[in-house]
């Protein structure tokens, strides 16, 4: 991930995206604002892909005292 | 109880038959000359028993606890539309456990959920919440927690009015999203919580704005929104720059063109002043050859009247004289043509070629 990227929530990134997709739309960008915006907005779907995957594999049920043990396990 | 004491504790006015619990003291009155003296039981402290007294305490706290500004940190906090992990604290065996997990099905969302169980009601629950609150807070990985409970009786919904549950809820930096009890029950929970939801399906939807297949659906629809204006933003830069390449071709096409044009039409207008001239020439040339006809007319004529000058020539009395032949003229210059006019003139001329001579005729004239 991108330092850019690190900045943003998957509501930023979508709103980012349709800031884009506005200034694309004016047809007023030109063309290495274009490819800079392009480059950003794949970089952005790219990140919101990655946030829906994430909870889009299937329901991970677990209780709080195994997350706890998740946690420490990975902490070691 | 004196009225400006029972104002001082703020409680609403009393109804006939309403029940309360009172604090006071004996009081005893030793009488004078007008009134006899009794004894009376002085109230100080003054609630509302049973029902009405835990909502009066309710109130109470509610009042504190919003002056306190303890209902606005949690609504300040930010929840995010897509929470990887949330947190649901609830009864084991109740049915919002079931009802929560019907309301993340309905928004397709298939992230990490982490249970704690705890007892929603007795004297157990309030520390037993407010214990599995604090450690899905300090996870660090809960994005957002649920406290779902059915509905129930105000006693049983008590724990989550409890004061230290609620400023513990209130200073939580995780968003807690409150669903207890039914629509009509308020908890101090559903105050200082986040987000007040009136039933745990409601609280889940909650708990996630964005509804993952309809995110994903834009999403997709972004992506190739994108990919067209990337194409676009290619081609068309392209099919200009195409166009500007040709240009000149274009336009040295365009001149060959008109060049062959008016070669074309040179060639056309050449071609018509030769057939003009030729025309021209043609003319000229039937005039000269009717020029040469009266020519030759001409040197006929002048033939002709060379022989006609040649026989007048012939004719001409001079030629004769000089072939030996003599005029004979009468002494006024008539012409003597016969002997007896010679006669009769005695004196005549004789017109030689060369000159003339006089002469006198010897005969007489006959009568």
């Amino acid at each position: 991930m991108s330092e850019e990227q690190a900045t943003h929530t998957y509501e930023t990134a979508t709103g980012r995206i349709e800031e884009i997709i506005r200034r694309l739309d004016s047809g007023d960008a030109g063309l290495r604002e274009t490819l800079e915006l392009l480059r950003e907005g794949r970089a952005l779907v790219e990140f919101c892909a990655a946030e829906l995957d994430a909870v889009g594999q299937g329901l991970d049920e677990l209780r709080l005292d195994e997350l706890v043990a998740r946690l420490e396990a990975g902490s070691r | 109880m004196w009225r400006n004491d029972f104002e001082k504790l703020g409680l609403p006015a009393l109804e006939d038959g309403a029940r309360v619990v009172v604090a006071g003291g004996p009081d005893y009155y030793p009488g004078s000359r007008t009134s006899s003296p009794h004894f009376s039981f002085a109230v100080t402290g003054l609630r509302l028993a049973g029902e009405g007294d835990l909502l009066a305490q309710l109130e109470l706290l509610r009042k504190r606890l919003d002056a306190e500004g303890l209902f606005a940190p949690q609504k300040a906090l930010h929840r995010p539309a897509l929470p990887r992990t949330i947190g649901v604290v609830t009864g084991e065996g109740g049915k919002a456990r079931d009802d929560v997990l019907a309301g993340l099905s309905r928004r397709g969302w298939g992230g990490r959920l982490v249970w704690a169980f705890a007892p929603v009601q007795d004297r157990h629950a309030a520390p037993a919440i407010t214990r599995a609150l604090q450690d899905l807070a300090a996870c660090g990985e809960v994005d957002v927690i649920v406290v779902a409970r059915g509905g129930g009786s105000l006693a049983d919904l008590l724990c989550f009015c409890d004061e230290t549950l609620c400023r513990t809820v209130a200073l939580l930096p995780v968003p807690v999203i409150a669903s207890v009890g039914h629509h009509t029950d308020r908890t101090l929970l559903d105050d200082v919580a986040a987000v007040s939801c009136s039933t745990p399906t409601h609280a889940a939807e909650s708990a996630v704005p964005a509804h993952c297949g309809e995110a994903r659906e834009a999403l997709e629809l972004a992506a190739r929104r994108l990919e067209h204006h990337g194409r676009r933003a290619v081609l068309d830069r392209a099919r200009v720059l195409a166009r500007l390449s040709r240009a000149p071709a274009q336009h040295v096409a365009r001149h060959r063109t008109a060049l062959h044009q008016s070669l074309r039409e040179l060639r056309a207008a050449g071609r018509r002043g030769l057939s003009a001239r030729q025309a021209l020439a043609g003319t000229h040339a039937t005039v000269l050859s009717r020029k040469g006809t009266a020519a030759a007319a001409e040197a006929k004529r002048a033939a002709t009247l060379e022989r006609l000058r040649m026989a007048l020539d012939a004719h001409d009395p001079e030629r004769t004289l000089e072939r030996g032949y003599v005029l004979v003229e009468d002494a006024a210059g008539g012409l003597v043509t016969s002997a007896r006019a010679a006669r009769d003139a005695g004196a005549v001329r004789l017109r030689f070629a060369d000159a003339a001579v006089d002469a006198t005729i010897s005969e007489e004239p006959q009568p």
